[in-house]
């Protein structure tokens, strides 16, 4: 065996050395015949039998040499070696072809490396954490919104953790967190996280020391974990930051550890800090992820169908949390990247159509050159070539120019990723791809860049490379291009352009839709007008801010500095603005009218607004009317509903003068979402006063819910967040410092986080919904340059081939004017055929689009119609530039030339 | 006729195998030699029944070089002549007893089944 190998080795070694060894085998068989003739002669023979003999006796020295060679080198190996240097130089000579072919690979290979090197980091790569396969993430489901992607409870989550198949369980929820830093307040995203997080990842912190279970209890000592980007900001990387303090949210909270500088648990935004997790027992209060690690020797479905066991058995002892809740698992590398992956597939499917598309014009050039190359394949084949060889020879080509096109395209490709990578983060922030910053060039995109390159090379190559190979010797090596019975381009080149043209209308089909929908949520009602108006994040920090008083009074305070500031036209408080995820939704009572059921009250979005927000926001009152200054906090209590709850509640009446009850738990409002039976004496109640329009709350391609105002000076609700929404004159962005004079005036210490113009909010919301209509729009342009320069080539060619037959017809009488119509028939009958076979595609194409996108409508007459008449206007187009010139053919020149 | 067992497959196969064989017997036998001699010599042993081209020798002496049971230097000849001259080396030489081995076990093997027909 190791014989063998050897003897490959030196072989292929041979491979490069060449015909250096030639000559000593040479000297080799001189000396050999020498020995021979000298032993002959003193046989007795003549020096001329002498060698004769010696020549026979040896068996052909032709034949010797070449059994010689081969067994010296590898056969197999020598011939495409010789294939690739014909190759070359058979590229070299075609300069214009080589650069065109390269270049439409490039482009098409190049996309493809980008858009996967993108799907290796977000949804292929490993998670750095050890033993990843192992890692799930735990969701619940509600079987009444279908939702299966939903937040656990904190009690659900430690039942969960129980199962078998986990050798670990950790939880974590997303939370902004204000602090304060040098006098200055910082609004962020911070991690609280189960004490057990850490050690189910399997991450070691870099400093210090995770959290302890008792520091998951109400009441227990203040820490936080910072992570090392945090670290490194706001601490300068100090290692003696253990032990030091941070005020968050208005406390004191000790430093007890940093986190490694890779780790990053946050999938939606990221995260800056980590505080504990705070045990709430409350079932009815779903707000975290969980995350688990599986046992060794546990499988995926095991741990599901315990965990589906265990949701039974809760479902059954807490029938009023937890009667439709179930648990979804799902491995964590994929649950990170749910809300992705749909989109990144497509992407992936699009950019393979477009390289599809540049494969077959390559192919459909290289058909043509086939074509011209006839004579020197027929004289080959006439020399002995067989067809096997002569394909190989073709394929040869085709893989190198494939390679050639994959290098290029591989540099095209790195370049693209980063700038497709950011743009992606870039404009979906805050929302953000997980590891997309990650995305670049490793192994795994080498090895699929050459993949798809050689795959590329073979799918182009075959069909050119079958058809020229098996020329009709006799016909070829006659020169018989003066044939003047009208032939058309072989049917093979017919349907490659056809098959570019079908894919480029799927593309360009998908494209629309997705524009079109966009579009439609942009210009959508939104229930209020975003123009002129800025939007000031604020926190009310707590306990100073717990008394309705304390609030009312800040309320009233800023508002009246405000509205006497030239250039504010009005300005009022909101706690939730519209497109920000929507308001807490709780439980009410509708006074006079029992409860749905015995278990569960009315439901609604609960949102809190100062007198003139509605003003300030132009949202319309529909009837009855607004809060005004007349309310005040000793006045019966007040609110203000929506169309949708109007709607809802009172279908056949009239809403303003009814009332509702709310149960207010001054500690645990989010404990009221699934209520708790009839009118209790010791809720407040408040009566309807008037109607406005629906908002947008939670995006703009959801419906509006029903929600309910309360008056902000009534609302004993202790929310410490609030929106200030300020219309302005002019820019509302420069009103900034002047808001931030009035606040503080009004309260020195109120931290103000966030400065946004609402126009961002609504532009920002829309965000997804456009990049991909972005990306999808560029990469079926690409599709349609792309099918548009085949077409061009196609008619070309015929235009070519038919020189003669055309200066045939315009001797004969023909006006050019009939000519150009004839060419431009053909063209058109083509892109009509590839039209219709591309609707169907679009049709499959825009399925898988509607689970993509919101608000997608799929088979849309109108903008299916409209790209169709775009392609075969470029169609045409592409066809008159060489038409034109067939019909100005000089008939002398046409019947002359060949 | 020669009867070979190892391949039952190419005839060339095997009548490369067997000649690798014999050059490297031969080479065992008369130490380093060059490529005509060593055609000489396996004429003369096989008392002329085989008779073959010399040139079919030349690829099998690269593939035994190759495989590295041989080594080749130039060198002069008895009648001062130039030539290549091919010798055994270390592993040659154990493949040699080795294939030795591997023959007289089949030729035993085959004269079971040839001798009791003979007797009968």
């Amino acid at each position: 065996m190791m014989r063998r190998v050897r003897a490959l080795v030196l072989r292929a070694a041979a491979l490069v050395r060449g015909g250096r060894t030639d000559a000593e085998f040479a000297a080799e068989l001189d000396s050999h015949l020498q020995l021979h003739i000298s032993d002959n002669l003193r046989a007795g023979m003549t020096p001329d039998a002498a060698r004769r003999a010696a020549l026979v006796r040896l068996g052909g020295v032709t034949q010797t040499r070449e059994a010689y060679r081969d067994r010296e080198r590898l056969a197999g190996l020598d011939t495409v070696r010789q294939d690739l240097g014909y190759a070359i130089r058979v590229l070299r000579q075609n300069p214009g072809f080589t650069t065109a072919a390269i270049l439409t690979l490039a482009l098409g290979i190049g996309a493809n490396t980008a858009i996967f090197s993108i799907v290796n980091a977000v949804l292929l790569r490993p998670l750095p954490f050890p033993d990843p396969d192992r890692l799930v993430m735990i969701f619940a489901t509600n079987a009444t919104t279908g939702n299966i992607t939903d937040v656990a409870s904190h009690p659900d989550y430690l039942d969960w953790a129980r199962a078998a198949a986990f050798e670990r369980a950790g939880a974590l929820v997303s939370r902004n967190v204000t602090i304060d830093h040098h006098g200055e307040a910082e609004y962020l995203s911070a991690l609280r996280m189960s004490a057990s997080l850490f050690d189910t990842l399997g991450v070691q912190p870099a400093l210090g020391r995770g959290f302890r279970p008792e520091e998951e209890q109400p009441g227990a000592p203040k820490v936080v974990i910072l992570t090392d980007a945090f670290w490194n900001s706001h601490f300068g990387g100090d290692a003696g930051v253990l032990g030091r303090t941070l005020r968050i949210d208005e406390d004191e909270y000790t430093v007890v550890g940093v986190a490694p500088p890779t780790f990053r648990a946050g999938i939606r935004a990221q995260e800056q800090l980590y505080l504990p997790l705070v045990v709430d027992p409350n079932r009815n209060h779903g707000f975290l992820q969980v995350v688990a690690r599986l046992r060794r020797e546990s499988t995926i479905g095991q741990a599901r169908a315990e965990l589906g066991v265990i949701a039974a058995q809760l479902a059954a002892a807490y029938p009023r949390s937890n009667a439709n809740v179930g648990a979804n698992l799902m491995p964590l590398v994929d649950a990170m990247a749910v809300h992705v992956r749909t989109a990144l597939f497509v992407l992936l499917g699009v950019v393979g159509v477009v390289l599809l598309i540049a494969c077959t014009n390559v192919a459909s050039l290289m058909l043509a050159r086939g074509t011209a190359r006839r004579r020197e394949l027929a004289v080959r084949a006439a020399l002995g070539a067989g067809r096997l060889r002569l394909i190989r020879q073709l394929l040869t080509e085709s893989v190198l120019l494939a390679s050639l096109g994959g290098a290029a395209g591989f540099a095209v490709g790195s370049w693209l990723t980063h700038g497709l990578a950011s743009l992606l983060a870039h404009n979906l922030r805050p929302a953000t791809i997980p590891r997309i910053e990650t995305a670049g060039i490793d192994g795994r995109v080498l090895a699929f860049t050459v993949l798809v390159s050689l795959l590329t090379g073979i799918i182009f190559g075959v069909a050119p490379a079958l058809a020229s190979a098996s020329p009709d010797l006799n016909r070829m090596l006659r020169d018989d291009s003066r044939s003047t019975t009208p032939h058309r381009a072989p049917l093979l080149r017919r349907s490659l352009v056809v098959l570019e043209i079908a894919l480029a209308l799927m593309l360009l089909a998908g494209a629309g839709v997705l524009l079109k929908s966009f579009v439609a949520l942009r210009t959508a009602p939104r229930g209020f007008e975003s123009d002129h108006v800025l939007a000031v994040d604020l926190w009310l920090p707590q306990p100073r801010f717990a008394a309705l008083a304390d609030r009312s009074r800040f309320y009233g305070d800023a508002l009246s500095r405000l509205r006497a500031t030239p250039g504010v036209v009005s300005a009022g408080f909101v706690a939730d603005l519209p497109l920000n995820g929507g308001s807490d939704s709780l439980a009410f009572h509708i006074v006079g009218r029992p409860d749905p059921t015995p278990t569960q009250s009315f439901q609604a979005g609960f949102n809190i607004a100062s007198a003139d927000y509605f003003r300030t926001m132009r949202i319309p009152v529909r009837s009855g009317r607004v809060f005004t200054d007349d309310d005040r906090p000793e006045s019966p209590g007040v609110v203000v509903i929506n169309e949708t709850a109007a709607r809802q509640f009172w279908p056949n009446d009239w809403p303003i003068g009814h009332q509702i009850a709310l149960p207010l738990d001054r500690d645990q409002p989010e404990a009221h979402e699934r209520g708790s039976g009839n009118t209790n004496p010791n809720d407040t109640t408040f009566t309807v006063i008037g109607v406005v329009g629906d908002v947008r709350d939670i995006r703009l391609s959801s419906p509006a819910r029903p929600e309910v105002y309360l008056d902000s000076i009534q609302a004993e609700l202790p929310w410490p967040w609030a929106v200030l929404a300020v219309r302005s004159v002019g820019n509302p962005e420069l009103l900034a410092g002047t808001v931030r004079d009035c606040v503080r005036s009004a309260d020195a210490n109120v931290p103000l986080l966030r400065f946004t113009s609402m126009d961002d909010v609504v532009s920002k919301s829309v965000a997804e919904p456009r990049i991909y209509a972005i990306l999808l729009g560029g990469f079926a342009a690409l599709a349609l340059l792309l099918a548009a320069i085949g077409l061009y080539g196609l008619v070309s060619y015929a235009v070519s081939q038919r020189t003669h037959e055309i200066g045939v017809r315009v001797a004969l009488g023909a006006a050019r004017r009939e000519i150009l119509g004839l060419l431009l028939a053909q063209g058109l009958r083509l892109a009509l055929v590839g039209t219709a076979i591309g609707i169907l595609g679009a049709v499959a194409l825009t399925r898988v689009l509607v689970s993509l996108v919101n608000g997608v409508q799929p088979n849309d007459p109108v903008a299916f119609a409209s790209v169709s008449i775009l392609l075969i206007g470029v169609a045409l187009a592409a066809t008159y530039l060489p038409a034109r010139r067939a019909a100005r053919v000089d008939p002398v020149v046409a019947l002359r030339c060949e | 006729m020669l009867i070979w067992v190892r391949h039952m497959s190419d005839k060339t196969d095997v009548w490369q195998g067997t000649l690798a064989l014999m050059i490297l017997k031969t080479l065992e036998a008369l130490g380093p030699l060059h490529g005509y001699g060593i055609a000489r010599r396996i004429e003369q042993t096989s008392a002329n029944h085989l008779v073959v081209n010399y040139g079919t020798l030349y690829p099998a002496l690269l593939k035994l070089e190759q495989e590295g049971y041989i080594a080749s230097d130039w060198g002069v000849s008895d009648h001062n002549r130039k030539a290549k001259f091919y010798r055994l080396t270390r592993a040659g030489r154990r493949q040699v007893e080795r294939e030795i081995r591997d023959w007289e076990r089949t030729t035993e093997i085959l004269a079971r089944f040839l001798a009791p027909r003979r007797q009968s």
